[in-house]
């Protein structure tokens, strides 16, 4: 398709249009790296999964389509329940563990005197991200181990009737996967959080010191309120988080013993890498998105009536 | 937890000016405290890295006496090569997204061009994708990839997953560049490419290495993806200690849990030395462009 040339400024829009793609031309040259990574990477495997969650693909083939068949198969299947109720035992708890260690270590660390002080502390708290998250999941694997230090301690201290093994008794399982990585300051939760503080100015402080707000009755009035943004945030990745994980289950437990700690984004894994359906799996996956999704836009409306 | 540590309307005004007042001392006890604990996994693996199986079993925190080093030689027979791996990995992929994300960043920050706006929401709306549910299909896509090396069939998606984060962040600072600084190059003659490496760049490098440094993190510690699509000759690292994990544990005799513990700290040696000298980046990174209100 040839464009005519008019010595005229061009009064035709589709030829204005071209004329801008072309002029647009070093831009789209220093996209392409980026756009063409997610486009295969990205949006070419999203596409997949959720077209495929209606077949019966098995990784090789593209399957027929079977319309709603995994979704119903999903929600019907008793062992989906089982980990769906972990995960929401999972995220429940999850978030609780999100929220209070950083939030209460962003205070302490906050009322030191002197900016040294808080300097110094703050570091000590950021330090741990040195240890690769697979090397703290398999050390507390050993802690948890009835040879390990947990039991161990527990004789110690006279508590050896408390012995377990704590993550093949399928009560103690989930919790302990649950409550694994004490004492729970997350960096980035408590970077955010100690952030925010540092950003209150100085004169609500003092108001709230003429109001004879202080210790933890100016927390709950005033910092609190005040970090709701820093908060909402963690909750949220925290939710999001605790509903995709799996890596704990996969590597410590294997979802067992029996479904104990078997959560649905672990079903997902290994219902397409060990039985081979691709398209269930998809399915699994597919729900579990709608449900992240669902989560995100409420806490974006409640955090827009909020403000 | 009792409400003692934090300064109380009982207190004294000089006391509460003091830097060692009771409640500050409170304040820093349950600090280092909680700190020790947090860091406690790094005591607990050193110092049992360095214990024969019956030292092991004896006693879980005492001090190695005598010391086993030899469990460092064989862990490093272990993990020797999925240890360059990880570098290899991680080294390219986040050099690679920091130099991807700043060759699109700089185009929608400082270009215009139609569908800007819509590329830009493509690549933004990425960040709502979550990592589960491309992991599988991405396997199967990954699996059938003619690339020269394994490594580059992790190495390509884990460029891609950290482009929209990277894109967004830096896109923010290019656009508070001065534009005056752009405009006195444009004079000059610089096309876009050298206003880029020689004005853009050079500014907003802080920011260039917070980035690099917040994705370096989970790339280093990332599992599942390497675990399906690597073979098993050129695993990375976390793979690796797994695989060692399950061997060590499940085997006859008594599992050597010092070789196990060595290559734990063997694994964490890269992160303590980058840590070292570019945490401050990791902190800015996070407290500055973290939360938009």
């Amino acid at each position: 398709m040839t464009v005519p040339v008019s010595p005229r400024p061009p009064t035709d829009r589709s030829l204005r249009r071209l004329r801008r793609l072309r002029s647009g031309w070093p831009a789209y040259l220093f996209l392409l790296p980026a756009l063409l990574l997610v486009a295969y990477f990205s949006y070419f495997p999203a596409y997949l999964a959720v077209t495929r969650a209606f077949t019966d693909w098995d990784g090789l083939n593209v399957g027929g389509f079977t319309g709603l068949e995994n979704f119903r198969r999903a929600v019907t299947d008793p062992v989906m329940g089982e980990a769906t109720r972990n995960m929401l035992v999972w995220v429940a708890l999850g978030l609780v563990l999100a929220l209070v260690p950083p939030l209460l270590v962003a205070e302490l660390i906050f009322h030191l005197r002197g900016r040294r002080r808080q300097y110094a502390y703050r570091t000590l708290f950021v330090a741990p991200i040195v240890i690769p998250s697979l090397v703290l999941l398999l050390v507390w694997g050993t802690f948890y181990r009835s040879d390990g230090l947990i039991n161990t301690l527990l004789s110690a201290v006279g508590l050896g009737g408390w012995r377990h093994d704590w993550l093949s008794d399928p009560g103690t399982a989930l919790y302990s996967l649950i409550f694994l990585g004490f004492p729970y300051v997350d960096a980035f939760s408590l970077l955010l959080l100690y952030a925010g503080l540092q950003n209150i100015p100085q004169d609500v402080f003092e108001a709230a010191r003429l109001d004879g707000a202080t210790g933890w009755r100016r927390v709950a009035r005033v910092d609190l309120p005040l970090l709701r943004p820093q908060l909402g945030l963690i909750a949220l990745l925290s939710v999001i988080g605790n509903m995709q994980y799996f890596v704990s289950p996969l590597v410590l437990t294997s979802g067992g013993p029996g479904f104990a700690t078997t959560v649905p984004a672990l079903l997902m894994y290994t219902t397409a890498t060990r039985s081979g359906e691709y398209g269930y799996a998809m399915a699994v996956a597919v729900l579990l998105m709608v449900a992240v999704a669902l989560l995100t836009a409420a806490s974006r409306l409640m955090s827009r009536r909020a403000s | 937890m009792s409400a003692s540590g934090l300064p109380g309307r009982v207190a004294p005004r000089a006391a509460r000016r003091s830097t060692w007042s009771a409640a500050e001392v409170a304040r820093q006890a349950t600090l280092l405290l909680l700190g020790l604990l947090a860091l406690f996994p790094m005591y607990f693996t050193l110092i049992n890295s360095l214990k024969s199986p019956t030292q092991y079993a004896r006693n879980l925190l005492d001090l190695p006496v005598p010391p086993h080093p030899e469990n460092y030689a064989s862990a490093w027979a272990q993990i020797q090569g999925p240890l360059v791996n990880s570098v290899v990995v991680t080294l390219v992929s986040v050099l690679a997204t920091v130099l991807f994300a700043a060759l699109a960043a700089y185009a929608f920050a400082l270009m215009d061009f139609p569908g800007r706006h819509l590329l830009f929401a493509l690549t933004f709306a990425l960040l709502l994708v979550p990592e589960f549910l491309t992991l599988i299909p991405l396997y199967v896509q990954v699996r059938s990839l003619p690339v020269p090396d394994p490594l580059l069939a992790l190495i390509l998606p884990t460029v891609a997953i950290g482009q929209p984060f990277a894109i967004l962040v830096m896109r923010a600072a290019f656009e508070r560049v001065p534009r005056e600084l752009l405009e006195a190059a444009r004079i000059d003659g610089a096309g876009h490419a050298v206003l880029l490496a020689r004005v853009v760049l050079p500014v907003t490098l802080p920011v260039l290495v917070s980035v690099a440094v917040i994705r370096l993190v989970p790339v280093w510690n990332e599992y599942l993806l390497p675990s399906l699509v690597l073979p098993p000759d050129r695993v990375t690292l976390p793979v690796a200690l797994v695989t060692f994990q399950g061997s060590g544990a499940s085997g006859a005799g008594a599992p050597n849990y010092g070789a196990l513990m060595a290559a734990y700290v063997l694994s964490a040696l890269p992160l303590v030395a980058l840590f070292a000298f570019l945490m401050r980046y990791y902190v800015q990174g996070v407290t500055s462009g973290g939360v938009k209100g």
